[in-house]
């Protein structure tokens, strides 16, 4: 096991963690307990499981933000406590609640803040900053008080600033847990628009968004239960009721009428599935 | 308690370059016992809105009646404990040390006696499924116990009406479906239940009727199976699904719940 974390040295998106685990302070169980993985750089990785289940305690020991009881995390092959401003230029980190993160009175500073802690020249912090804010579908919006922007917005503002630091490693918490429907895909579009270039550890409480994942860690009970492909995921009735996960209604009203679970579809689709099935029977008879 | 909202305008740092119009003269009414569910995208104006409720926003124009009474002249006290709001995240301001001293305080503050504040404390927990909690710091929680502790500190106050923000966002789908529960509990006790979200198939699961909000202004509202057919494009995927079908589906109904979806199309599958 020693080896694997001596392999990815090098590598600077990648994470490892070895017999992981950590205990709030006068918890009686541990939050997290001997969880071992390993994620090369480039690999977009979900992380899913019940509240209190260990994913947010995951991430927060993977920055350097909760130091660990025992085991070992390297991130590009360091210590996240040894070397904490190493790490954190590495890595990016977006919260569930987006309220904590903004600090600045108008969105274009909101997205400058981390790069002005980095000491970024003046003419790049400009560039960097029009263009997250364009990446997250906020242009015009640079000029607008943070109080003024919906639970969303503020979130594609955070994002934005996350971005802008261009780190080779993003930890998301719930990045889209306040998003509608079209904001929710616009952010996962440019989760795949960054894909192979960055390392994405992704948890949600929606199995949709990692339908194309590399893989999935399933954590509960502060144990990891599953490090499995998105496919056989959704395929394992056993994995998913054990671990409270749900299949988007979509998925679920195609598995409740006899239809593949596996195929990702549109409502169209699944209404052509539908007529299909109906063809076929009045045929039959 | 009627609550109605006429004609409500709310423009952000009015006179500043950069104004912006929240709501662009929203009515609607809260019906006594209803679930009213508020939709609308990220930006659309709903939390403006809700906050206009209570009015812990002043509307720029507009009135808010209680029982057809101009809602500024009651007392804001009295106000805020007939309407109860529950914000975006409502954890992030538990503080006291047991679960049973943070939901005491509101109640306490109403200068009741401690009898009642005691009853009240033990009553709203109940009805959360948070009663084993009560000596725990709420602290040590997970998200979806902070967020039922959080709620029952305001139901505590005895709210008529109570608004939910995004209350299901951050849990767990087993947290969630507990959330959607208390929804339909507490609407069998009569009190009304403002549910806003940005989810259609969390709403769609407890509303007796919708109204969608689209930059500031009421875009539709009615009964969930008027708005969602009428405007697919704010159903739910599975509503879409039955609507895609047209004219293949004109005996299924205009299913609106999931159990209700999957019934419909199943017996249109079978024949």
């Amino acid at each position: 096991m020693s080896g694997s974390v001596l392999r990815t040295l090098a590598d600077p998106g990648s994470i490892s963690c070895e017999s992981l685990t950590y205990s709030y302070p006068g918890a009686v169980e541990p939050a997290l307990s001997g969880v071992t993985f390993e994620v090369r750089a480039g690999e977009y990785v979900g992380v899913v499981g019940p509240n209190g289940g260990g994913k947010s305690t995951l991430l927060r020991l993977l920055n350097g933000l909760l130091v660990a009881d025992s085991g070992i995390v390297r991130i590009a092959g360091r210590d996240p406590t040894a070397e904490p401003f190493e790490v954190r230029r590495r890595v990016g980190m977006l919260f569930q609640n987006p309220e904590n993160g903004l600090v600045a009175p108008f969105v274009e500073d909101d997205v400058a803040f981390g790069m002005e802690n980095l000491g970024v020249p003046h003419e790049e912090m400009h560039v960097r900053v029009r263009e997250a804010i364009r990446a997250v579908g906020l242009s015009g919006y640079e000029r607008r008080e943070p109080h003024t922007l919906s639970g969303g917005e503020k979130q594609r503002v955070a994002l934005a600033g996350l971005l802008a630091l261009e780190p080779e490693i993003l930890l998301l918490d719930e990045p889209t847990s306040m998003l509608d429907a079209a904001g929710r895909r616009d952010v996962m579009d440019r989760m795949r628009g960054v894909r192979g270039e960055k390392t994405i550890l992704h948890v949600t409480h929606h199995l949709g968004e990692l339908l194309d994942a590399d893989r999935v860690l399933v954590l509960n009970g502060g144990k990891l239960v599953a490090d499995v492909s998105p496919e056989r995921l959704v395929l394992d009735a056993d994995l998913l009721t054990g671990n409270r996960l749900v299949l988007p209604p979509l998925s679920r009203l195609a598995t409740g009428l006899g239809l593949a679970a596996t195929k990702q579809r549109t409502p169209e689709e699944l209404a052509q599935e539908i007529r299909e099935s109906i063809r076929k029977r009045t045929a039959a008879r | 308690m009627r609550l109605e909202l006429r004609d409500i305008r709310h423009i952000y740092s009015p006179g500043a370059p950069f104004e912006i119009e929240a709501l662009r003269g929203v009515s609607l009414a809260v019906e006594p016992g209803e679930v009213l569910g508020i939709l609308g995208g990220t930006g659309s104006g709903k939390s403006t809105l809700v906050q206009h409720m209570n009015l812990l926003l002043e509307p720029t124009s507009g009135d808010v009646l209680v029982d057809g009474a101009d809602a500024a002249t009651l007392k804001k006290s009295e106000l805020r404990r007939r309407v109860g709001l529950v914000f975006q995240f409502p954890e992030a301001a538990l503080f006291a040390p047991t679960v049973a001293e943070d939901v005491a305080f509101a109640p306490r503050r109403l200068g009741l006696d401690e009898d009642e504040v005691e009853r009240r404390v033990t009553e709203s927990l109940k009805l959360l499924g948070a009663e084993h909690l009560k000596d725990r710091s709420p602290f040590a929680l997970s998200g979806g116990e902070q967020r039922r502790v959080a709620i029952a500190g305001v139901l505590a106050m005895g709210p008529e009406v109570l608004v939910l923000d995004e209350p299901a966002s951050g849990l767990d789908p087993a947290a969630r479906e507990d959330l959607l529960r208390l929804i339909r509990t507490l609407h069998n006790t009569g009190t009304s239940v403002v549910l806003v979200s940005h989810d259609t198939d969390e709403v769609a699961e407890v509303a007796d009727r919708i109204c969608v909000l689209e930059k500031g202004e009421v875009r539709a509202i009615g009964s969930p199976s008027e708005v969602f057919y009428t405007n697919p494009e704010f159903a739910p995927a599975t509503v879409q699904a039955v609507a895609a079908l047209g004219e293949a589906a004109w005996n299924a109904g205009r299913p609106v719940r999931f159990d209700e979806t999957l019934r419909a199309l199943a017996q249109l599958m079978e024949g």
